[in-house]
């Protein structure tokens, strides 16, 4: 009943005429920046971050533009997805597999409309599965103390590289650098400046807004070279625009299945939209058997990953709000946001930011409203903004990059920095080195040191107080758990492929 | 396979040399067991042993399935690029925001293939918008510059 009550004071602060209207411009942007290639929502979220500032939003609503624009590149990736084959952003790849022979199929308009409804069924069970478990988790999180963070922390990080896949060592490696990054500037506990190499603009360590556009938005700049033959004509999308009640309910059961995967992949930290698309997609292809036409055009192969990536961006909110241990990349930034307005997400944001909490997650709600019904009108001019080519669209991504770091600090280091941060991004980007782990490991750094090193001063140095609280050995054994399924998987691959070695010899 | 130990390697280096000059990292007086010098180190040695291990034994490069592999047009397309950034940069604040972006953005748009006209009559635009946008809208306040004088 508690809860309640506080999502009906959270829908009081999203409806007011403002937060609307902000949540609506949010939703826009967020999608028009989502189905631009190379512009994903960690851009656009970090891009948003000087605006706000500067136009004086008070918390509440800087997050619930930021948050709708989350939601929104989510929508807009998918467009260019189904009719130009070619993701708008890493997660939905999958989308393209069966979204595209859709569209050849001359049903554009059909797939548009029936992977919004996913997405918003994903986004919707995903959102009462934070109203539900995001109090309780913050509740329960209370208990924990810096050592228990600590290990909350380590966790977080082993998940990263223990999700990654076929390259747990570049993960590693590439999140330990963001660790790193974080110590540079000067220690807020003893005043030593550290890697500053006397430069006054090095002293507040690395904005995060540099590192972030630097990364993602500088790199991208550079790769989007490679692809300048990319003047492909998008299918059009005619005839029917909305899908019917039998394709809907044909894809219904698949959209709930996905919708709670998708929202348990979203809150695990480290694992993300990427990996709850693409485990949604296989888990229906292998459920349909030989009866489905995946691949070739199924509705289901479009639905399953678009009601993962709506569930698991509202998830990937939970452990932000109730931790402050962010859950994807797009998250981190949002932290990084906050931590800007001077507001620690955690544990306590419940009690003492009930505004704040409860109105991002009535926007939630509302956010996805106006995106499903956003889609179905403006779906023509967002095919029209898909024909931007790309010597119009790259000076644009650089020129506004410059425009939202120059205004955090107005200083020609800064843009510097970011380009340097761009180049060595686009090199760790060519060899294969992930990216997002490298910012969650620079947004985890501060509060991780500060973390340790407050344990160890309660315990007046001794390492015990790491691991003597039930808490912290769950968390410690989950993150052993973690670090050896990775080698397991390794080494299951290696033991088959030499099979598969002797069977040919 | 050469080019990415080359660049472990400088990344090693450059680790280490890194935790060379944490050593000196001590507060002058302290009031806490754990010093601002324990958590770098922590993270470089472990950074470092993870890269010793892809030096040792790197990963293959799995390849976007639209990449090409990367030859001499496009690599000086990429350091064209980089300079074109740097130079933007560099010039952001002491030309003025206008100015440099119609210049930078014309640029951008002739490396991306862009034809002569449309590219300059979109940068000129661009800039302008973008300005009055930022500047002026939504209050961000952007470098003036050379236009300083024009009392706009």
């Amino acid at each position: 009943m508690e809860t309640l009550n506080f999502l009906a004071q959270g829908f009081g602060v999203a409806l007011t005429p403002t937060n609307l209207i902000i949540a609506l411009v949010g939703t826009l942007i967020g999608t028009v920046v989502g189905l631009l290639p190379g512009l994903g929502p960690i851009n656009g979220v970090a891009l948003l971050i000087p605006v706000a500032f500067a136009l004086g939003l008070p918390p509440e609503s800087a997050l619930i533009l930021l948050a709708a624009v989350y939601l929104g590149c989510e929508y807009g990736g998918r467009i260019s997805s189904i009719l130009l084959n070619i993701p708008g952003e890493a997660s939905t790849l999958m989308t393209t597999l069966d979204g595209y022979p859709l569209a050849r199929k001359g049903l554009a308009g059909v797939a548009l409309s029936l992977s919004a409804w996913s997405s918003f069924i994903g986004a919707f069970i995903a959102t009462c599965g934070m109203v539900l478990f995001a109090p309780l988790l913050a509740k329960w999180a209370i208990a924990f103390g810096p050592a228990e963070y600590f290990a909350l922390m380590v966790f977080a990080i082993v998940c990263l590289a223990g999700m990654a896949g076929d390259k747990p060592i570049k993960t590693l490696v590439a999140s330990l650098l963001g660790l790193f990054l974080a110590a540079i500037g000067i220690d807020a506990n003893s005043g030593v400046y550290r890697f500053t190499f006397d430069s006054i603009h090095l002293a507040d360590g690395i904005q995060f807004v540099v590192l972030v556009l630097g990364l993602f938005s500088v790199s991208e700049v550079l790769l989007l070279l490679e692809k300048t033959h990319h003047g492909q004509d998008a299918v059009k999308a005619t005839g029917r625009m909305l899908f019917n009640f039998r394709e809907a309910k044909s894809v219904f059961l698949t959209n709930l299945r996905c919708a709670v995967s998708g929202f348990v992949m979203g809150v695990l930290p480290g694992a993300g939209a990427t990996l709850a698309s693409a485990l949604a997609y296989m888990t229906e292809k292998r459920m349909a058997g030989e009866k489905g036409e995946f691949g070739k055009g199924d509705l289901r192969g479009l639905a399953a990953p678009e009601t993962a990536i709506g569930a698991s961006c509202c998830g990937a909110m939970i452990p932000m709000l109730t931790l402050g241990v962010p859950g994807s990349g797009t998250t981190a930034v949002m932290i990084g946001a906050l931590t800007l307005y001077n507001i620690t997400p955690g544990p306590l944001l419940f009690q003492n930011e009930p505004t704040l909490v409860w109105g991002l997650i009535a926007s939630l709600f509302i956010a996805n409203v106006m995106l499903l019904i956003l889609n179905v009108p403006m779906i023509k001019v967002f095919t029209k903004i898909l024909a931007v080519p790309n010597w119009a669209l790259v000076p644009i991504i650089a020129i506004i990059t410059s425009i939202g770091v120059y205004a955090v600090h107005a200083t020609t280091f800064d843009l510097i920095l970011m380009v340097i941060i761009g180049i060595l991004g686009y090199i760790l980007r060519k060899l294969d080195f992930p990216l997002s782990p490298l910012l969650l490991g620079f947004i985890l750094g501060g509060l991780m040191e500060q973390n340790l090193r407050r344990a160890l001063s309660i315990s007046n140095g001794s390492m015990d107080i790491l691991w003597s609280s039930g808490i912290s050995q769950v968390v410690w054994l989950l993150a052993i758990v973690m670090l050896i399924l990775p080698m397991i998987r390794i080494w299951r691959r290696r033991s088959l492929r030499r099979k598969a070695h002797m069977a040919n010899v | 396979m050469l080019f990415q130990r080359l660049f472990l390697g400088v990344w090693l280096i450059a680790g280490l040399v890194m935790m060379y000059l944490a050593l000196d990292y001590q507060a002058p007086f302290s009031y806490e067991p754990v010093g601002p010098r324990a958590y770098p180190m922590l993270m470089l040695g472990l950074m470092s042993a993870g890269l010793a291990y892809l030096l040792i034994k790197p990963t293959p490069i799995d390849h976007a399935h639209d990449e090409k592999p990367m030859d001499a047009p496009t690599a000086r397309k990429v350091v064209s690029c980089i300079l074109l950034l740097l130079a933007y940069a560099l010039l952001f604040e002491p030309f003025g925001f206008v100015p440099s972006s119609i210049v930078a953005g014309f640029l951008f748009a002739r490396l991306y293939g862009g034809r002569w006209l449309p590219s300059l009559v979109t940068s000129i635009v661009m800039s302008i918008c973008l300005y009055i946008l930022f500047d002026r809208i939504l209050d961000v306040p952007l470098p003036l510059g050379i236009l300083d004088g024009l009392e706009i």
